[in-house]
């Protein structure tokens, strides 16, 4: 629907915005015009001092054991001013007498040498210490010494071996404090939550790329990324005030290096993921399916006091069941015998899509195995960078090209990254970040991108609905389905998947990145000036083709098509100083930022029976029935202002403050604006002098800290508005009587909050940094808590005011989190060529609804099949299981009648636990029985390195979370969908003799109460894990040798992934995700599975 | 020289002090303009969608009087929620039940059998979707009152149509739930949810319907309500309150002079099947439909409601795709026994086996598969049992000859029935279906709400009552002489003669010779009527009669159905009404909202 009317009162506000943009960007063009001004001048004065002032340097940068660092820095202390080393570690620069220069290399130690008389400066570096690791904030970067916050690094190689479609997947275990749940779909979302659940949606943390907030990091290369930071608390994310509630990622990309040679890599991996169809689920056999359906038919007549009916269509009217020769031949089901081949035949000419001919598969169809397949993968990244004196440059081109196990499922990415500086004067840089991205997903499951695939009944449930005895073709080569009589209505997921699926087409094309503008126009002041942005465009193309061979058929052929646009853009300004005074240093830093998280378009249409569904005739044009979509969507915008402060006494005592006030359009007028504030402060004990006389610590920080953050995700923007609307399914009406086509109508659809302001949440941390035996051993601890209060709720409104407009979010619920993070590393040399490293990252988690709403103590998940398995209590964690408690089976007739009074009861049946003792089996007797938020996830790398020789595993374990298996409510019963495919658990329901040791109840068709029609603890199984994540040998080849080669890197390296899995869940597999308030239930779970990949990084 | 340089140096001082101070005006009034523009820049208004001056005016107004008629198939896409109440019903009156097998849509099961509870979650919906209705309606009235440019005409009819509509919507809920509350548009919603609910709505219903009645036009167009509509809604109202003589005088009324709201004077149709028939929509008999058409964009829009409701893997030789739902019950099938004379066995004597109407049951289930053995009913049949219920061996509307357990889910579970009323045509596939969405299953026939056949019945009730038998025994006549209608019977598809051997006639005086037997024949006439219309549990609790009737039905449908209703009872003084939803007593407080009796 669009505006109607022309007087709309808000509209007088757009043309103003309007104006107002054109005029930050005017701005935005004079100060780039007052700068190229100020240029010119500069140049020629600075020309002129130089001249007498500066000489050559020139050495060589070497690790201790004197083998050269080719790309280490070396920068001016202070200034812009820096080179790198060549290959042979070889550098050169022009300094000042007394100017300082400062010597920098990734993962080492950073050293500083003062410029006095001599031209040659020769340094070594110092491995291992990270205590100048540089931190990217986004805004800023200080050293790891410097810190205060609560901040992890992940560096580029440790991430680069991992064969995942999207970045944030590789956060999976290596960054205490970060949890992820992702699933084997190539091109997934995934469920990253750093420190827990701060509301009831929208906690994925913000994604910085470059300075730039991103809504999705999917369009990254893995090999593009140079580090990748965690901002975990609130001193090191608050200054991302609104939005850092939930964490902050900073990704910054590779960005070549001033005087560096110019270098070009190639990474190139490929391999395999293997369906792992060994370690799917068992279904029964056709044999066993025929007699477990008889014995279902036996136990229905003990339960009804009657004599057993054998009644299936299939299996024939005795005790002992048969099999049939034929399931279907046009109409006959059942057959046994031999059928009129010609006259079938012919019928099938006459009629090819209406006749079908079904033998069974006696030897029973593996579905799982039909619907997969192993799924090659492969990702080339050429990768050049390099830079002259005045400016540094990376360019990356990346393909990836990768397929899901299950059929006509796939990824594909190609990316295009140019980053790179100028100088234009001494003072003053131009810089920019741009890419070009090219992303196809064909096939997802499941909502939200892929991450609702779990609790969807996808493809991968259907494999376990379809019966073993259906062949996947009949026997004139059409698709076999429940056309055969006596098998419900399980559809054939082939079919589904290859003709349905294969030929659609999805893609979105977008452009991303910044330019920036560095000026230093004194010492110790930086400001910094960008303009960043993206703009996407995407298209699809679904086609769906009549099948009438299901027991429920396709009747029409359907065609849609759509297509979106969107535009989003930051506009930041930061200003920083730094300065020493004595011991006093102070780094003062200030900006303000303007955004929208992405204002568009979409448009998209579908219909029925085209004339012809030959691919190229088919569009919007030629279906009947056509039915088109648009709408637009105007994004968020935001103004902020935010500030810190950094002050050190002798790089003794650290304190910092932050705050930050965050304007948004998501909020009303009253409660527009919230600020933000942080305080940190560390104490670096080893510094102090009575530190110095031992050797077992060698580094000893004491952080902690506390501050405010916002969150906003969780709110509509039209919260703050009381609106009516039409809706084609529930205000439209034919009023005139018509057949054809309705009438709009109107009504409320939003019952506004203008109140509604930002949910806070409090932090507070305190941790430590500890490095022993000169760092052989390093200890990161911290321990966190997060209140998060005003949470934003929909308190649901009574059903008397009408519930089609929904509800507004009001300020009102809080949840607490908490937990430890701390992370382990020892190294070390076994001997003098085998050296070994063990990270060990382990996060706690504890999360708890403190409050709800007045007189609200909880409220449901979603709704699956009538079962109801979530229920977000205040006292409990999100995502905790609500149910009836199963005590056991009624074994016999007396305890049926001995038991508390339960609806359905009967012997085999669940026999659920009275809860509150009042004698009868109430839905007041349903109670908490675990939760899917795990108490621990952890990973642990060991990396052993002999000579040129690396090995590495990488494990990841969660634990003490519980998931709750649905898909048992498919398999594990008769008579749920009476005839479709079961279990082999079918084997082990409740007989006499297993009593409560049956592993499913009574084989029979009845569903109620005590069989399959409530939620129950035997659905929910405990979803803890250890898995072997990575397991991999890489060889870097002589360098000598490679040289001769006309190489500068050469490095073989073959990994095998997800390919041990240690559980006791019976699902596919243990990792299930979902939405917050309603994660960890399992309907078909698409699971992660092992993957073999050989990986090339070739240096030229 | 010396000089020089510290000339240039100072030239180099002032010249960078200058830029930095350039520079700093720069980003200070960037800062500035930033924030002055920030409010403005921070106010995004809404895409999509009005406020409420725009649904103030009149054009706004009939929009929102649309959006009330647009619920009156339901809003949250609950099947429950459909206006027929083919659960709530038919299936509770015993008319039909869920179809199927057991696992399928199994929060029925409860249902089914009368042992669920109010967690029971498909009622929520209905009681919701019902209030929204309410509250729709009131947003209609609330912006009439505030209305400056609608003319008093046009303020008469539309709000005669919103009340029309809200005293439906109270109905609706009051049939279901007995206590609601109710409120109308003056009142705010923080005060709504204060409302506790009561029994003790009637007055609020008779007054919209008056209200409608009052100042509806006869004539207000095809989809519309109408005066008369109100006029037999006001009735019916009556009727449930035992007010018979104030029900007789408005049933009189609308007999007489009522007309469809496209200004046909009311009657019945010569052909029964053709009250069903989405082509002869809006037809002589409909007093109160909803409309239902296709190529809308949603749907929701014809009758998503019944998608569930046809029979099961026909293939392209049956309609619908799905699901196999909604079966008639063994024990309205032998309700069309007739005797020789054309008459119903009213004294119940129908389902004895002597007189039950043979079916393939026994032969499939009992007998092992053995349906090649079937023999079709040869016993006299009340015509009107072949455009009811589906049954082997019978023609298919325009489809096939109904070929037994082949179009049936579960036989042992759900019996040998499948549903026929409201099923659209071979020839309507596309045309008047809406074939956009998974199943071809969304006819697009209206439901009637009341018909004019159900007026005449209700009317027969009210005479009865009133102890004008002969006029009670007219209006019933005038219901079968139209099933009696041989040329309109159903017959084989080689025209080889009526598919069944069908026997119906008038009643004689006899019947009606006093209030109790007249009565008893009534009352049997709308179950046979009016079965599977959603009118048989709230007409038998009304009746005062719900226990007895279901109970015997439970135990003696329970006997083919074992695993459906095997132990299944029937709580006097509990079942009659549904629970009050748990999770609005959750929200609204038990204090507010107190249980119906006996959950």
């Amino acid at each position: 629907m669009i505006l109607k009317n022309d007087d709309h009162s808000l509209k007088p506000c757009v043309r103003q915005r309007f104006a107002k943009q054109t005029k930050v960007f005017s701005l935005l063009l004079f100060l780039l015009g007052s700068i190229s001004y100020a240029v010119e001048a500069a140049d020629f004065e600075k020309m002129a001092v130089v001249e007498t002032l500066q000489q050559t340097i020139t050495g060589t940068i070497t690790d201790t054991q004197g083998v050269p660092l080719p790309g280490a820095n070396v920068v001016i202390k202070g200034t812009t001013t820096g080179a790198a080393a060549d290959f042979d570690g070889n550098y050169s620069i022009t300094a000042n007498a007394g100017d300082v220069l400062v010597f920098t290399y990734t993962g080492y130690t950073s050293t500083e040498r003062t410029v006095g008389a001599d031209n040659v400066i020769n340094v070594s570096l110092e491995e291992g210490l990270a205590l100048d690791e540089v931190v990217v904030t986004g805004y800023t970067t200080e050293t790891k010494r410097e810190t205060t916050a609560a901040v992890s690094i992940v560096k580029a190689e440790e991430l680069a071996a991992i064969p995942s479609g999207n970045v944030e997947q590789q956060l999976q275990g290596r960054v205490a404090g970060v949890t992820v749940l992702t699933n084997g779909q190539p091109g997934t979302t995934s469920q990253i939550r750093v420190r827990g659940f701060g509301a009831f949606g929208g906690n994925e943390p913000l994604y910085v790329v470059d300075g730039v907030p991103v809504g999705s990091t999917d369009f990254l290369n893995p090999d593009d990324i140079a580090t990748t930071t965690v901002l975990k608390d609130a001193a090191a994310a608050s200054i991302y005030g609104a939005r850092a509630a939930n964490g902050v990622v900073v990704y910054t990309t590779k960005q070549g290096a001033r005087s560096k040679k110019t270098e070009v890599f190639v990474n190139v991996s490929s391999g395999l993921t293997d369906p792992n169809v060994a370690g799917s689920p068992e279904m029964l056999n056709p044999q066993d399916m025929a007699e477990y359906t008889h014995i279902a038919y036996r136990n229905n007549a003990a339960a009804t006091g009657t004599t057993p009916q054998y009644t299936h269509p299939q299996y024939g009217d005795q005790p002992t069941p048969r099999l049939p020769d034929y399931l279907h031949a046009n109409g006959a089901n059942g057959v046994v015998g031999t059928v009129d081949l010609a006259a079938i035949q012919a019928a099938y000419e006459a009629d090819p899509e209406n006749v079908f001919l079904i033998r069974p598969n006696l030897e029973g169809t593996n579905w799982y195995k039909e619907i997969t397949r192993p799924a090659p993968l492969t990702r080339v990244t050429l990768g050049i960078d390099g830079g002259t004196e005045r400016g540094r440059f990376y360019f990356g081109f990346s393909a990836q090209d990768q397929d899901g196990i299950v059929l006509s499922q796939s990824f594909t990415r190609y990316a295009a990254r140019f980053n790179s500086e100028w100088d234009i004067a001494p003072w003053l840089a131009v810089g920019e970040n741009f890419q070009v991205t090219y992303r196809s997903v064909l096939g997802l499951f499941g909502g939200d991108g892929g991450l609702g695939v779990a609790d969807d009944e996808s493809e991968v449930l259907s494999a376990y609905r379809m019966p073993t005895i259906i062949p996947v073709f009949d026997e004139f080569g059409s698709y076999a389905s429940t056309r055969a009589a006596g098998f419900n209505n399980p559809r054939n997921p082939v079919r589904r998947l290859v003709r349905n699926a294969g030929d659609d087409r999805s893609y979105n094309i977008g452009g991303n990145g910044n330019i920036y503008l560095l000026l230093k126009p004194i010492d110790g002041l930086t400001i910094r000036s960008s303009l960043g942005g993206a703009y996407g465009n995407s298209h699809f193309v679904n086609y769906n083709f009549r099948y009438l061979g299901d027991s429920e058929p396709e009747a029409s052929n359907s065609f849609s098509e759509g297509s979106s646009y969107f535009l989003s853009w930051t506009f930041t300004n930061t200003v920083q100083y730094e300065k020493l005074f004595g011991k006093h240093k102070i780094k003062a830093f200030g900006g303000v930022e303007a955004l929208n998280t992405g204002a568009g378009r979409f448009v998209n249409g579908n219909g029925i029976n085209p004339f012809s569904t030959d691919l190229d005739f088919q569009n919007l044009n030629v279906v009947q029935s056509p039915n088109v979509n648009s709408g637009q969507f105007k994004g968020v915008n935001f103004y902020s202002l935010f500030g810190k402060v950094d002050y050190n006494w002798d790089e003794k005592y650290y304190l910092t403050g932050v705050i930050r006030r965050d304007g948004s359009s998501r909020f009303g007028g009253n409660n527009r604006f919230g600020t933000f504030p942080a305080v940190s402060g560390a104490w670096r004990v080893i510094a102090e002098p009575f530190m110095q006389n031992q050797d077992i610590i060698s580094d000893l920080k004491i952080r902690g800290g506390w501050g405010e953050m916002g969150n906003s995700n969780n709110v509509d923007p039209n919260n703050q508005f009381s609106l009516f609307a039409s809706n084609r399914g529930n205000t439209f009406y034919p009023i005139d009587g018509q057949n054809s086509g309705a009438n709009e109508g109107f009504a409320q659809s939003r019952i506004g909050n203008p109140d509604a302001k930002w949910e806070t949440s409090t932090t507070t941390n305190i941790g430590f940094d500890l490095g022993m035996f000169n760092d052989k051993l390093e200890i990161i601890l911290d321990w966190w808590e997060k209140d998060t209060e005003d949470l934003l709720f929909q308190v649901p409104l009574a059903g008397v005011t009408g519930n089609f407009a929904s509800a507004p979010a009001v300020n009102i619920a809080s949840m607490r989190n908490a937990g430890v993070d701390f992370q382990i590393v020892n190294r070390g040399n076994i001997t003098e060529d085998l050296s070994y490293t063990v990270t060990l990252n382990n996060s706690f988690l504890t999360n708890e609804i403190t409050f709800l709403a007045d007189g609200i103590e909880f409220f449901d998940g979603g709704s699956y099949r009538g079962i109801r398995p979530i229920r977000n209590a205040v006292g409990q964690s999100l995502s905790t299981f609500f149910g009836y408690k199963v005590a056991g089976y009624f074994n016999s007739q007396a305890e049926v009648d001995s038991s508390p009074a339960q609806d359905g009861a009967g012997i085999g049946r669940f026999r659920y636990e009275d809860v509150n003792g009042d004698g009868v089996i109430t839905p007041d007797d349903r109670t908490f029985l675990g939760s899917a938020v795990p108490d621990y996830t952890g990973g642990a790398t060991i990396n052993l390195r002999y000579k040129n020789l690396e090995f590495e595993t990488y494990w990841y374990a969660s634990l003490g979370n519980e998931i709750w298996n649905q898909s048992k409510w498919f398999t594990d019963f008769f008579g749920t969908f009476e005839g479709s495919a079961k279990g082999v658990r079918a084997k082990q329901s409740w007989t006499p003799e297993l009593g409560n040791n049956a592993a499913a109840p009574i084989w029979e068709s009845a569903s109620n109460l005590s069989t399959s029609g409530a939620e129950n603890s035997w659905y929910v199984e405990d979803g803890s894990f250890l898995r072997l994540q990575r397991l991999a040998f890489i060889y870097s080849f002589d360098q000598d040798m490679i040289e001769k080669w006309g190489l500068t890197k050469f490095k073989l390296g073959v990994s095998a992934n997800n390919i041990w899995t240690i559980t006791d869940y019976s699902g596919l597999d243990p990792v299930v995700s979902g939405p917050d308030t309603n994660f960890g239930i399992d309907v078909g779970n698409f699971p992660v599975t092992p993957s073999y990949l050989i990986s090339l990084e070739i240096g030229l | 020289m010396y000089n020089f340089f510290i000339s240039l140096k100072q030239k180099l001082t002032m010249k960078t002090m200058s830029r930095v101070k350039k520079l700093t005006l720069c980003v200070m009034a960037l800062l500035v303009v930033s924030i002055s523009c920030s409010d403005e820049f921070l106010e995004i208004a809404p895409t999509g969608s009005l406020a409420d001056a725009q649904v103030g005016t009149k054009d706004g107004i009939e929009g929102l009087l649309i959006g009330t008629y647009a619920a009156l198939n339901g809003v949250f896409g609950n099947r429950f929620e459909g206006p027929n109440h083919w659960i709530t019903g038919s299936i509770l009156g015993g008319d039909a039940n869920k179809g199927t097998d057991a696992g399928d849509y199994s929060s029925i099961n409860p249902v089914q059998r009368f042992e669920h509870d109010a967690t029971q979650g498909d009622l929520n919906n209905l009681w919701r979707g019902r209030f929204e209705g309410v509250s729709r309606a009131n947003a209609v009235l609330a912006a009439l009152a505030n209305a400056t440019d609608v003319t008093p005409a046009d303020v008469a009819r539309l709000a005669g149509e919103a009340r029309m509509l809200r005293g439906h919507f109270y109905f609706d809920l009051k049939k279901h739930f007995n206590s609601i509350p109710v409120f109308d548009e003056t009142i705010a919603p923080t005060d709504i949810v204060a409302i506790p609910n009561t029994p003790d709505v009637w007055p609020q219903i008779e007054a919209d319907f008056q209200f409608a009645f009052d100042n509806l036009p006869a004539v207000n167009g095809a989809g519309r309500v109408n005066k008369w509509a109100a006029g037999a809604y006001l009735a019916k109202a009556y009727l449930y309150q035992g007010k018979f003589a104030q029900a007789k005088t408005m049933f009189d009324d609308v007999i007489a002079n009522g007309v469809t709201s496209d200004g046909q004077a009311y009657a019945l149709l010569d052909d029964y099947a053709q009250i069903y028939n989405a082509e002869n929509d809006n037809h002589a008999e409909s007093v109160m439909d909803v409309e239902s058409a296709n190529n809308t964009g949603s749907t929701q829009n014809a009758n998503a409601f019944d998608d569930l409701n046809y029979p099961y893997n026909t293939g392209p030789d049956g309609p619908g795709n799905c699901c196999g739902f909604f079966q008639p019950s063994i024990e309205l099938g032998n309700s069309f026994r007739t005797d020789a004379s054309g008459l119903p066995l009213l004294d119940g004597s129908y389902n004895d086996p002597a007189n039950a109407v043979a079916n393939n049951f026994q032969h499939v289930v009992v007998d092992g598969n053995d349906e090649g053995t079937f023999v079709e009913d040869a016993g006299n049949l009340d015509p009107r049992i072949d455009h009811s219920m589906g049954r082997m061996g019978i023609p298919y509307l325009d489809w096939i000859e109904h070929p037994g357990s082949a179009w049936i889910r579960s036989f042992p579970y759900a019996g040998p029935y499948s549903p026929k009323k409201y099923i659209y045509y071979r020839s309507q596939e596309n045309s008047f279906t809406d074939g956009s969405s998974w199943t071809r299953g969304y006819a697009i026939m209206n439901y009637t709400i009341i018909r004019f056949a159900d007026v005449l019945l209700m009317a027969a009730e009210a005479e009865v009552e009133a102890g004008t038998l002969d006029q009670a025994r007219t209006y019933v006549n005038m219901v079968r002489a139209r099933a009696a209608n041989s040329a309109h019977w159903v017959r084989e598809y080689d025209d080889s003669g009526f598919a069944a051997n069908y026997n119906i006639s008038e009643y004689p005086p006899a019947q009606f010779a006093d209030q109790a037997s007249a009565r008893e024949a009534v009352r049997f006439e709308r179950k046979l009527e009016l079965s599977g219309e959603g009118h048989r549990f709230f007409d038998l609790v009304r009746w005062g009669v719900a226990s007895d009737v279901i109970n015997s039905y439970l135990q003696f449908e329970g006997q083919f159905l074992v695993t459906k209703f095997g132990g299944a009872s029937f709580t006097a003084g509990k079942n009659e009404f549904q629970p009050i939803p748990q999770p609005q007593i959750d929200i609204q407080g038990p204090d507010i909202l107190t249980q119906n009796p006996g959950y």
